[in-house]
């Protein structure tokens, strides 16, 4: 027992430092190394050698050792061997479209016998695929800045003082779970209607067995977004896609900053959900909530969530139990 | 044009290795007869055509005719199938002119299957799906959906070729105590113990001793005795076609009936193996095989045991589509008020066709994991029939007992589940009748590329 133990703990580990490895995985030494690479052209082009000095935060022992980016790693770490067995194992990605596939058809919606190309498929797959997947993290990541339940788990994403790439990481397992959810219940959609429009003529477009679009944004410095590296994309380029300094904006303590920049890759949603802001390479940003919960460790930013829960439902109680009385009394009365 | 080159290239790839067809000289040290060919493999042809005969006698219903071919062992039976033909001319007419005294029961799995109401083992299986048999209109059962004709031949496939050959020569009998190849396989035998063990999986296979010379479309047609492939399956042109060396059986002919629809390459992948196997026992020289050439020996029989095991997979996945298609099919008829008995039909076939297969999957002590339970359930014990109703289980009387189960057109659901199942589970590539339109390939990269659990 306590050897299987040992044996899945240890494989467990190994997978994650695998992920510095994989390039599928943002973290990858890659990507990492990519990132900087993009950074030190682009500002070395707007502010000649000068530009190399803003780099430094991305560089930086203090920062990458600081104790919030500390509590990133606790947290990676611990959410993934709690992730392994809270994600339900029996609800496969493969049921999921099996189902939608079935589901579909029998509806009557059935192959649209286009006759069209198969790399035209793929290409059109791929670029939807892309976006329900963009929007979808949009919307999640909106409701759960704009549900104080939500907000409760989503608050330990943004407890970080400092930004380092393994912040993204820096979740709460609940919030893991949601955005698990997310990903499934969105791409089995995309792929089980392209399965019944197209059959047999959908896949995904990818390089090195990673989606063309998450690969160009690896490479094109998505790591520098958690990172104290800012880095704008200009303000005509930022209304289409968000930037590192845009994404650094959302993560802003200012007041003038609250719910802004929701988007992963697109700017678009934001502008239509009136949440768009421009970044900038000069801007000065305080990173962290202010609250308790932004010195906690990865236990405390566990268990912090579900007693903000708690005080969110007594509140709620009490509120309910204050209209209760109030309209028991404003009964009586005429009777008095 | 394609399918020829690929087997012009294979063709090549064998020359270089020394051997273009399944003959091997003597090599067994201090031999005195007079034998040239140390190949033997009679016994399991007369497996194939014991197989082969059954099937006919199991669409008649003589419980006991059925018996002769099942377990009897008496000489005299008569070879039912293959028979000569205008155009095609069959050197053997009785099993006895094949290998004396050889049954299909005892060489058959004789652990549990799982897939079967009360968990019998390979061998009570068929014993009971024949008795079964007998007591049904010539082999078909409308009241619970069973036709045995198919349930038959493709368990009985699974549990007797494939079990005999993965499971036995291919595994234990590839150990350095086994059947070693410095002494006979037996006394005044002109083979070695090696060379027999890797010749009797070879017979079990079913494919001609020249299978490296044909495209899949010719094994195929050689099998179907069409009289134009005459002179392509007699390779020694005598005149005859000698089963013994010149027929293709059983897994072989579905092997390349896959390959010619789908143009993968099954065949030649086992095919290969095999040559190239027994061309490593050959090169031996009579001596005892090194660790080192027993591991080379086992990476053949890997590659054989999986290929074949797809094969096995990639019928299941077909018909599996099949049954997705009768589906269909019935409810358009039932709609339009028609007569839905030979579509019923039909679907009762190609359902007794996936089950015997998956069945097959499960007969060789291979072990499957998850996929086995899934593959039961998803399945079922019969298939789903008019009023929704399935056999859930067997009474002690060994009757049939059905219970309500979801509706016919959900259960093409479950064939969706199980084409998928059998695609990622063993890595299918031909894929015929696939009704999920491609599923598995898109679920492929997306496991590939691992699920996001993490925002921005």
């Amino acid at each position: 027992m306590i050897e299987n133990f040992v044996i899945w703990l240890g494989d467990e580990l190994a997978q994650a430092g695998s992920s510095l490895l994989d390039a599928s995985k943002r973290v990858s030494v890659f990507y990492l190394f990519a990132g900087l690479v993009f950074a030190w052209l682009v500002l070395t082009l707007r502010y000649g050698v000068q530009g190399w000095t803003r780099l430094k935060p991305y560089l930086s022992w203090r920062i990458w050792w600081h104790r919030s980016a500390r509590t990133d790693y606790q947290l990676w770490l611990a959410n993934r061997l709690l992730l392994a067995i809270l994600i339900p194992k029996g609800l496969t990605q493969a049921i999921w479209i099996s189902w939608l596939y079935f589901f579909w058809q029998e509806q009557g919606f059935s192959d649209l016998q286009l006759g069209w190309p198969t790399a035209l498929v793929m290409g059109l797959f791929t670029l939807c695929y892309f976006l329900v997947d963009d929007f979808s993290r949009f919307i999640v990541h909106w409701a759960m800045h704009k549900s104080p339940w939500l907000w409760a788990f989503h608050q330990v994403h943004h407890s970080a003082k400092v930004l380092t790439p393994f912040t993204v990481f820096r979740t709460h397992p609940v919030e893991g779970l949601l955005f698990f959810l997310r990903s499934m219940a969105a791409q089995s959609l995309v792929i089980s209607l392209f399965l019944v429009a197209f059959p047999n003529q959908v896949s995904l477009w990818q390089i090195f067995g990673v989606l063309v679009t998450t690969f160009v944004f690896n490479v094109l410095g998505a790591n520098l977004r958690h990172s104290g590296v800012a880095l704008s994309y200009g303000p005509r380029l930022e209304k289409w896609l968000i930037s590192p300094a845009q994404h650094q904006v959302h993560h802003s303590v200012a007041r003038q900053h609250y719910d802004r920049n929701f988007g992963v890759t697109l700017a678009v949603w934001d502008r239509l959900f009136g949440s768009w802001h421009v970044g900038h390479d000069d801007q000065r940003i305080e990173y962290g909530t202010h609250q308790a919960i932004d010195e906690m460790n990865f236990l405390g930013q566990w268990l912090q969530p579900f007693k903000d829960c708690l005080t969110l439902l007594k509140l709620k109680a009490s509120c309910v139990g204050r209209l209760l009385y109030k309209t028991l009394r404003q009964k009586k009365r005429p009777t008095q | 044009m394609k399918k020829s080159l690929l087997a012009m290239i294979v063709a090549a790839g064998a020359m270089q290795a020394g051997a273009t067809s399944y003959e091997f000289d003597v090599t067994l040290k201090g031999y005195q007869g007079e034998a040239t060919s140390s190949v033997s493999y009679s016994g399991q042809i007369a497996r194939h055509a014991l197989h082969n005969s059954l099937k006919k006698m199991v669409s008649q219903g003589d419980e006991a005719a059925m018996l002769q071919y099942l377990s009897g062992t008496e000489e005299g039976r008569k070879l039912l199938d293959p028979v000569s033909k205008d155009g095609f001319a069959i050197k053997q007419s009785s099993i006895d002119e094949l290998s004396k005294g050889k049954d299909l029961l005892s060489s058959a799995y004789d652990g549990v299957i799982t897939g079967w109401p009360g968990n019998p083992t390979g061998q009570e299986l068929l014993k009971q799906l024949v008795e079964l048999a007998a007591d049904s209109k010539q082999g078909y059962d409308p009241v619970n959906g069973y036709d045995y004709v198919q349930l038959v031949s493709k368990f009985a496939m699974g549990a007797v070729f494939y079990n005999k050959a993965v499971n036995h020569y291919l595994e234990e009998k590839l150990e350095a105590d086994q059947h070693p190849n410095n002494e006979a396989y037996k006394e005044g035998v002109p083979y070695t113990g090696k060379e027999h063990v890797w010749d009797e999986a070879f017979g079990y296979f079913g494919a001609p001793a020249h299978g490296l010379e044909l495209t899949a479309e010719e094994v195929v047609q050689i099998t179907k005795q069409n009289p134009e492939y005459f002179a392509k399956a007699d390779a020694n042109g005598d005149g005859v076609v000698d089963l013994k060396s010149e027929m293709a059986f059983a897994h072989a002919y579905y092997a390349a009936s896959i390959d010619a629809s789908a143009g993968t390459n099954y065949f030649h992948t086992i095919m290969q193996a095999f040559v190239d196997g027994r061309q490593l026992i050959a090169d031996a020289k009579g001596e005892r095989l090194t660790d080192e050439q027993r591991t080379e020996l086992k990476g053949y029989a890997a590659t054989i045991a999986t290929a074949w095991q797809q094969v096995i997979a990639e019928a299941a996945f077909k018909y599996a589509g099949s049954v997705y298609s009768d589906l269909e099919k019935i409810a358009a008829v039932e709609e339009a008020h028609g007569d839905v008995s030979k579509s019923f039909r039909n679907y009762v076939k190609h359902w007794g066709e996936l089950k015997g297969f998956a069945l097959a999957l499960e007969a060789a002590g291979r072990d499957l994991g998850k996929a086995q339970a899934n593959l039961d359930r998803l399945i079922g014990f019969s298939p789903v029939l008019f009023g929704d109703a399935q056999v859930v289980a067997q009474n002690g009387k060994g009757e049939f007992v059905q219970a309500s189960a979801g509706s016919m057109q959900e259960y093409k659901l479950n064939m969706l589940k199980v084409q998928n199942l059998l695609a990622q589970q063993f890595e299918l590539k031909a894929k015929l009748e696939d009704k999920t339109g491609g599923m598995s390939d898109v679920l492929k990269q997306i496991d590939a590329a691992g699920k996001s659990a993490e925002n921005d």
